[in-house]
């Protein structure tokens, strides 16, 4: 109860803050550039666009009983998000430090706001997914009400690893090149472009227990095959973004009196 | 009928391990890895930027603090403003506290000065109503009317100064922590920065603060903290500035 209103607290007396930092990144994003917020619909749509013909046609990959693009573009929009949204909050505190050097701000503050910021540029690209959903022909059901909950478990997750990676690259410099190696392996961990049935049983089994793939297997469940998500996926999902939330948490709150030390 | 004590510093000292340098890199653990010579490598290298140090402040004081570079001033500003936390010690600071020692640490170069005005607001814990209320009070005094939609990166740097000065001065908090701040901007804005710090000042504010300038700390307070490598030399009136000039003579 009292941990409760400790975030009340945090959040009454934090959140224009955050709202400010937030909106300060929007505004920088996009300014000077011409199609401005546009960019967050193309963006996605060209990616997909681009690995399609890569994938289907030279590689002739398919998805048997369902539609490729949706299957594509599906585990794209969530995967981006983490992978952008983590890469910026991995750099935040270090980023800020002129700033936390100066004035008292929780220094958790930074990675959530980058966590957020690029959770509205997730909401954007919906748009272009659920127009490739409707062109597509695939059709939309009852059960897309429950797309949220893996949006949510999909955000724990990124903030808990956003943490993880702050605290790190705050005594670790290298951690910059070392995460951008382990995210491209994570790409062709996470079945994005190939479906999980093509692997062999062993490595398949293995890849399951990738968080990402909860949420994308979660999603294309609902989007894809029409059905509700088993209580298995529903655990799934909620287990291991709780796990990485809390381990993000201990570890920053851990370490963040040191920060001050390395600037 | 005695005061109301407003901060306690209680017995608190500050460790810096000089061996950490920007942040550890595989490289140089690495290279050190290689390193024949271990022998070579310091070990002791732990500093102290503050010993000891302890004393009270009242509501309303305003108290000077002095000392040669790098003698602990401004780590002891942090401490207070709540920036670093003491390695031993405790501090209690008993009423908001507005650190003005860097301006303008909150601004983005790219945003223009009203959006920077409600940026560094927040960053100094302002409400969205406050800046509401107090934005054309901001603008006025730092005299930016016909640049406000400018980008701040396009600004020179005197007047991303008065603009910090003013967004940073427009409430009245019960604790003023300043660090070497009233040279800003021309000569007619220092005469308007330093009146306005004067009328905060004999508002009841409690201040601290840090200059080189023993002038205007005998102008402006009550009692004088000398600090020389980080432990406290004197405390008492302005009479301790005339002691501090000596030494500083002598070396």
């Amino acid at each position: 109860m009292n941990y409760l209103n400790n975030i009340k607290y945090t959040f009454t007396k934090y959140g224009f803050l955050i709202e400010e930092l937030v909106s300060r990144d929007f505004k920088v994003k996009y300014k000077r550039s011409i199609l401005g917020v546009l960019w967050s619909l193309l963006y996605p749509l060209l990616t997909m666009t681009v690995m399609a013909i890569v994938f289907s046609n030279v590689f002739k990959f398919s998805t048997p009983g369902v539609n490729y693009l949706v299957y594509l573009m599906t585990g794209l929009v969530i995967f981006n998000y983490f992978s952008e949204a983590s890469n910026l909050a991995m750099s935040s505190v270090v980023a800020n430090f002129s700033l936390i050097n100066k004035v008292y701000i929780p220094k958790y503050i930074f990675p959530l706001t980058k966590c957020l910021f690029v959770g509205i540029n997730f909401l954007l690209t919906l748009i272009p997914l659920y127009i490739i959903i409707l062109v597509t022909g695939t059709g939309i059901n009852v059960y897309h009400l429950l797309l949220p909950y893996a949006f949510i478990c999909l955000f724990l997750f990124t903030v808990g690893i956003g943490f993880i990676l702050a605290a790190i690259s705050v005594f670790l410099r290298d951690m910059f090149y070392i995460y951008g190696v382990l995210i491209t392996l994570w790409t062709y961990l996470t079945p994005i472009m190939y479906d999980i049935k093509m692997l062999n049983p062993t490595f398949a089994f293995i890849l399951k227990f990738n968080p990402l793939y909860q949420f994308i297997n979660f999603s294309r469940t609902i989007i894809l095959y029409n059905s509700c998500p088993t209580i298995g996926q529903f655990a799934g999902c909620a287990v291991s973004s709780l796990v990485f939330l809390l381990a993000g948490i201990i570890i920053f709150k851990k370490n963040q009196d040191k920060f001050i030390y390395y600037v | 009928m005695e005061k109301e004590t407003m901060i306690e510093v209680n017995n608190i000292s500050m460790r810096f391990n000089l061996g950490i340098e920007k942040g550890f890199s595989l490289k140089q653990g690495f290279v050190d890895l290689f390193k024949k010579d271990k022998k070579n490598k310091p070990k002791n290298n732990e500093f102290w930027a503050l010993k000891n140090v302890d004393f009270k402040i009242k509501k309303g004081e305003v108290i000077g603090f002095i000392g040669s570079n790098g003698a602990g001033k401004s780590t002891l500003l942090k401490i207070v403003a709540g920036v670093m936390k003491p390695t031993k010690g405790n501090i209690k600071a008993y009423g908001n506290i507005c650190p003005m020692i860097e301006l303008g640490a909150g601004f983005d170069p790219q945003l223009t000065a009203r959006e920077n005005i409600y940026l560094n607001g927040a960053v100094m814990g302002y409400s969205k109503e406050l800046i509401n209320s107090k934005f054309q009070e901001i603008v006025d005094f730092s005299e930016l009317k016909d640049f406000l939609d400018v980008p701040v990166q396009n600004f020179s740097s005197g007047m991303i100064a008065r603009l910090a000065f003013s967004i940073a001065t427009i409430v009245e908090p019960e604790i003023l922590i300043v660090d070497e701040i009233l040279s800003v901007g021309d000569i007619a804005f220092q005469a308007k920065s330093e009146a306005k710090m004067m009328s905060m000042i004999t508002g009841g504010t409690t201040v601290l603060y840090v200059s080189h300038s023993l002038e205007s700390i005998r102008k402006l307070c009550d009692r004088v903290v000398w600090i020389e490598h980080g432990e406290v030399q004197k405390i008492g009136g302005k009479e301790i500035c005339d002691d501090y000039l000596k030494y500083m003579e002598v070396k």
